[in-house]
């Protein structure tokens, strides 16, 4: 596959998926466009791989959980801190759109590699091989990194219902 | 449980950016022009700052363009226009390798020849970058001249530029009233600042360090945030000699910089044809820049006159 037909097929989920995983759409767009600017310096080894959507995508990710970035990622995890505070006392329990929100909000602000293990189960639809062919580590560490960003989702959410309870 | 989290990341990813955004930036980067870039090297006294600060700062190189060769140090001379076609500001600064800059004020009242050096300009770039060449035996590789008139609109870009004063100033001729001390100046407030020479204790030669300090100044408050904006309006008033490759040129430079400033020693002031002047020094100029650009530039005391 050419460059050029990559970009033309994969761009845009290309950059849905980096702005899940980053919560910035800014971040996410810098990175999309030096990934894909290094991606074509080396493209003739890129393109000729089985998955070379997998390849950049682990290039992307590598991106943003790479020291480069730690310090925008931390400025936008605590602004989102501060709005998942805010969410869920004014948040009107009937409405989906509030709990879709609010639900975002405690995703930002999961630890990084929690929340691009998450987005590539539920986003990618990638399977815990895959996930961990593009986070760089053991299979067993994706499933963990998984099931420990559930729980904290999870407990969210309990006390989530369990504040609106008291309150409706 | 997992739908929702589903239904959240996918609201997440709608945020995504035009891809068509990304395109562009992906074939301007072909073209290795990110952004129309500026011209930004450019400009006055405080072109160079501007430039190798503002350039990095916007194209943001990663290791994006492993293929930009190694730098060499240039000499660039930097030509400071007010409303006439004589040169208010002149300086030549050298751009190292390393992101340093060096720069050299060049009183503009310096005699040359038969005529004061910022006579030549309106006569001939030529002939300016000639005379200086001669003066401080030193090869201009590179001009760029920009319209001073945009600095008041530059500072109030970046939120006013932190200048300092010794004493209290007024001159009525450039709209000057400056308290001592420490002190932001932007918009008109800053052309005064940078146009006032009546009432100096050494008129011009004080206004050079005034454009030194507000170079420095406008230096520091660069960052990312306003560097397009910065860029657009730089970009506005700049020429540049032709076959300069200005953006090959700043996106050699990773920045921040580090720019040290200082001004040529002149001889006795003279009565020249063009009015009183200021003797040039060849001798002495030539060792100074040497020394200046050999690495013995030493950063200047913060607070001017």
């Amino acid at each position: 596959m050419g460059f050029d037909q990559f970009v033309a097929e994969r761009l845009d989920r290309l950059l849905g998926y980096a702005t899940a995983i980053t919560c910035d759409k800014h971040l996410a767009q810098d990175i999309v466009q030096n990934v894909l600017m290094r991606a074509q310096g080396k493209w003739e080894r890129i393109g000729a791989m089985d998955a070379p959507y997998l390849y950049v995508k682990r290039m992307v990710t590598n991106d943003y959980l790479s020291w480069r970035h730690r310090k925008a990622a931390r400025e936008i995890a605590v602004e989102r801190a501060e709005l998942a505070r805010h969410v869920p006392s004014t948040a009107d329990p009937a409405d989906a759109h509030a709990e879709r929100e609010a639900m975002r909000a405690r995703i930002a602000v999961l630890p990084r590699k929690q929340r691009a293990a998450l987005v590539l189960r539920f986003y990618e639809d990638c399977t815990d091989v895959e996930i961990a062919q593009v986070l760089g580590c053991a299979e067993s560490t994706v499933r963990s990194q998984l099931s420990r960003a559930l729980q904290t989702l999870r407990a969210h959410e309990l006390a989530r219902s369990a504040t609106l309870g008291v309150h409706s | 449980m997992n739908d929702l989290i589903r239904q959240a990341i996918a609201a997440e990813a709608e945020e995504r950016v035009d891809s068509r955004t990304v395109l562009a930036g992906l074939h301007k980067a072909e073209k290795r022009k990110p952004f129309g870039l500026i011209v930004g090297v450019a400009t006055l006294t405080a072109a160079a700052a501007v430039a190798a600060v503002v350039v990095p700062a916007t194209i943001k190189k990663t290791d994006a363009s492993p293929a930009a060769p190694p730098a060499a140090s240039q000499n660039v001379l930097l030509i400071g226009t007010d409303d006439s076609e004589f040169t208010d500001a002149l300086v030549l600064a050298r751009f190292d390798a390393d992101g340093s800059v060096s720069a050299v004020s060049l009183p503009r009242d310096l005699q040359v020849g038969e005529e004061k050096i910022n006579r030549l300009y309106g006569q001939a770039p030529e002939k300016l970058t000639g005379a200086v060449e001669q003066l401080t035996g030193v090869e201009v590789d590179h001009y760029a001249a920009v319209d001073m008139g945009g600095f008041g609109r530059i500072a109030q870009i970046v939120g006013g530029v932190e200048v300092c004063l010794l004493a209290a100033t007024e001159d009525e001729r450039s709209g000057a009233s400056f308290p001592a001390g420490r002190q932001t100046v932007e918009g008109d407030r800053a052309l005064a600042f940078l146009r006032q020479r009546m009432g100096l204790p050494h008129g011009d030669l004080d206004r050079v360090k005034r454009h030194q300090a507000f170079l420095t100044g406008l230096a520091a408050k660069i960052n990312k945030d306003n560097a397009v904006a910065l860029a657009a309006e730089v970009g506005r008033s700049v020429r540049v000699d032709e076959g300069w490759d200005v953006l090959a040129f700043a996106q050699r430079f990773q920045g921040p910089v580090e720019i040290v400033t200082g001004t040529l020693p002149v001889g006795a002031p003279v009565d020249g044809p063009a009015g009183q002047a200021l003797q040039a020094d060849p001798g002495a100029s030539r060792q100074f820049v040497a020394d200046w650009f050999g690495g013995k530039a030493t950063p200047q005391d913060g607070c001017v006159r």
